[in-house]
């Protein structure tokens, strides 16, 4: 026999009646923290505050490791072992795996850097380990962080109200940030959204808006001073498109109840085998992709499939989005490898603008192949739905980029 | 045998899970923090136990996807034995879905997790009348120190399907 929902509760009352005593209650020193850190007046700053401090030691942090240890290693003893070890300069193994190089003054002339080279075990093996390494340790070390001291439901709450705007609720920011790390538990974490109409929007703005790890730990060491721009926009692109989604998009979104746990001491154990555990799986999908993409990139550079459909693609680049030509290669090779993509437009010459405008294309580019696998598994309505949002935000976004950098005088 | 360990969100199933099958999964201190289930196995005196740690759900009537993956975990183990972990700080909520799940025929254990929240909350709970009342084990535990899981994995044997009218009576009878 089973109970209706009222005489449930009426049972619940009886037996608590009986069995629990309710003691006074002190009020502590973390009952008004969490307080303070959850009403606007004093919680928005220390939000701030909060994501401010994320932001500089994970720069400082990867900047430290990447500019200060990998780069001296790879750079002046990894490559130039490599280029005089490896059989067959110049033919397309060598090309493939170790460096590419590059023709001047009619002579082949070796690189004088990983991010140059274009080789498998050169640049595809720094970009991993060298970039994406460090930024994923202490994004992850600081995520357990927070997630464990309790502070998410708390940013949620804060958030709520700016993210019912585009048809999600603040529970929202949890996939969000995760997604920093990687967009592919990102994508699961949707879950705990209540409607598809919710997930579908969610899934949609993290695979074209968030930069994962590895991106933003290669734009961090390639173009650090346009970090805060390519972020503006890939932010206010989430909340554009987001607003747009959510009025076109059929379904409900609901307000959410959230139980805001109270603050507790991160245990030591949890957090290192946390941080260890995404990263090895982070690393598990990472490393095969970095290095595979980086083989068949250097594969149709080879063959002069990428030159091609650079010419042929390059009057849009130009017209449309408004980056200089030698930027259609790396963009078109970003559909398999972002990173790389990103360290290649970095050596080209253009204006700080064209840069940016670059960057974020390449971000807001198709999702790596693991997110892409990730979101069929949840459904495939709603991946084709999420390319076809992709490819008019591909266009409409980088058009209104270029728009607004005429506007400002400076495309 | 097979064990699940259902709960509300952001109780400690996934602590209790990886205490007891020494597995990895994704602890954290938000609820949601587990969105599909994970399979594990335990020993209990010797024989190999499963252990699924369940995402939370606040009761057998989804309210999104995770919740879903958790009901019909539930419905799809019908010989499952199945440890409802409680928030000893919140136990009236956690009760609810607790009777939903002895209401379905499924024998439980009830973890009283975070007890050690609860006494600085200063709630007191009489153990072993709600035992009484519940005609089934319950065990405070603290899932993070380790704290009564022992006990709880030894009082799985003693687990078993309760009829709601005799929880009824116990407890006095409804108004």
């Amino acid at each position: 026999m089973t109970l209706g929902v009222e005489e449930r509760w009426d049972l619940i009352d009886k037996i608590s009646k009986a069995t629990i005593t309710f003691g006074k209650y002190r009020h502590t020193l973390k009952d008004a923290i969490g307080e303070l850190t959850v009403k606007p007046m004093t919680g928005i700053p220390v939000a701030i505050a909060i994501l401010y401090g994320f932001w500089s030691v994970f720069g400082s942090f990867a900047g430290f490791f990447t500019d200060g240890f990998f780069v001296r290693l790879f750079d002046a003893y990894w490559l130039p072992w490599l280029q005089e070890i490896f059989p067959g300069q110049g033919g397309w193994l060598y090309a493939i795996m170790v460096d590419a190089g590059g023709i001047e003054s009619g002579e082949f002339v070796l690189s004088s850097n990983c991010l140059e080279s274009f080789g498998v075990l050169t640049s595809g093996l720094f970009v991993a380990i060298g970039i994406v390494l460090p930024a994923i340790v202490i994004f992850y070390l600081m995520l357990a962080l927070l997630e464990d001291i309790g502070y998410m439901p708390r940013l949620a709450v804060l958030i709520d109200t700016m993210l019912h705007k585009i048809g999600l609720h603040g529970y929202a920011i949890v996939p969000t940030i995760l997604s920093l790390g990687c967009n592919v538990p990102g994508v699961t974490a949707t879950r705990i959204l209540e409607t598809k109409k919710q997930r579908f929007i969610m899934m949609t703005l993290l695979a074209i808006f968030i930069p994962c790890g590895a991106q933003i730990g290669i734009m961090q060491d390639v173009v650090p001073d346009l970090m805060g721009w390519i972020l503006l926009y890939l932010i206010i692109g989430y909340f554009i498109f987001g607003y747009i989604l959510n009025k076109i998009v059929p379904g409900k979104a609901p307000e959410f109840l959230i139980d805001v746990p109270p603050y507790r001491r991160p245990m030591l154990s949890n957090i290192g085998k946390k941080v260890w555990g995404r990263i090895a799986g982070f690393f598990k999908v990472a490393i095969p992709f970095v290095l595979l993409g980086c083989a068949i990139v250097g594969g149709l550079y080879q063959l002069g499939v990428i030159q091609w459909l650079g010419n042929v693609l390059a009057p849009v680049f130009v017209g449309w989005f408004g980056v200089p030509a030698e930027t259609a290669g790396p963009l078109i090779a970003a559909f398999l490898r972002k990173d790389l993509a990103v360290a290649q437009l970095s050596v080209i010459d253009m204006t700080p603008y064209q840069m940016v405008t670059a960057v974020v294309l390449v971000s807001i580019y198709f999702p790596c192949v693991a997110t892409f696998a990730m979101m069929l598994k949840e459904g495939w309505k709603e991946l084709l739905g999420a390319l076809a949002t992709l490819v008019v935000v591909v266009f409409v976004y980088g058009g209104l980029i270029h728009l607004i950098g005429i506007l400002l005088g400076v495309a | 045998m097979k064990v699940l360990l259902m709960g509300h969100p952001n109780v400690g199933k996934s602590v209790f899970f990886n205490r007891l099958t020494g597995a990895n999964v994704t602890e954290s201190n938000y609820p949601g923090t587990t969105v599909d289930y994970t399979k594990g196995w335990m020993k209990i005196k010797g024989e190999d136990s499963e252990l699924v740690d369940v995402p939370g759900t606040f009761s057998l009537d989804p309210k999104d996807k995770a919740e879903e993956v958790a009901v019909t975990m539930l419905r799809e183990s019908e010989d499952a034995k199945v440890i409802s972990v409680i928030d000893a700080s919140k136990i009236e909520r956690g009760l609810y879905l607790a009777l939903e799940i002895i209401e379905e025929g499924y024998p439980v254990v009830i973890a009283l997790n975070m007890w050690d929240v609860a006494g600085d909350k200063n709630i007191q709970i009489d153990i072993d009348n709600l035992q009484r009342i519940l005609s089934v084990p319950v065990v405070p535990t603290t899932a993070i120190s380790g704290e009564g899981i022992k006990e709880l994995v030894s009082r799985l044997k003693d687990a078993k399907p309760v009829e709601i009218d005799t929880i009824i009576e116990n407890a006095g009878g409804l108004t």
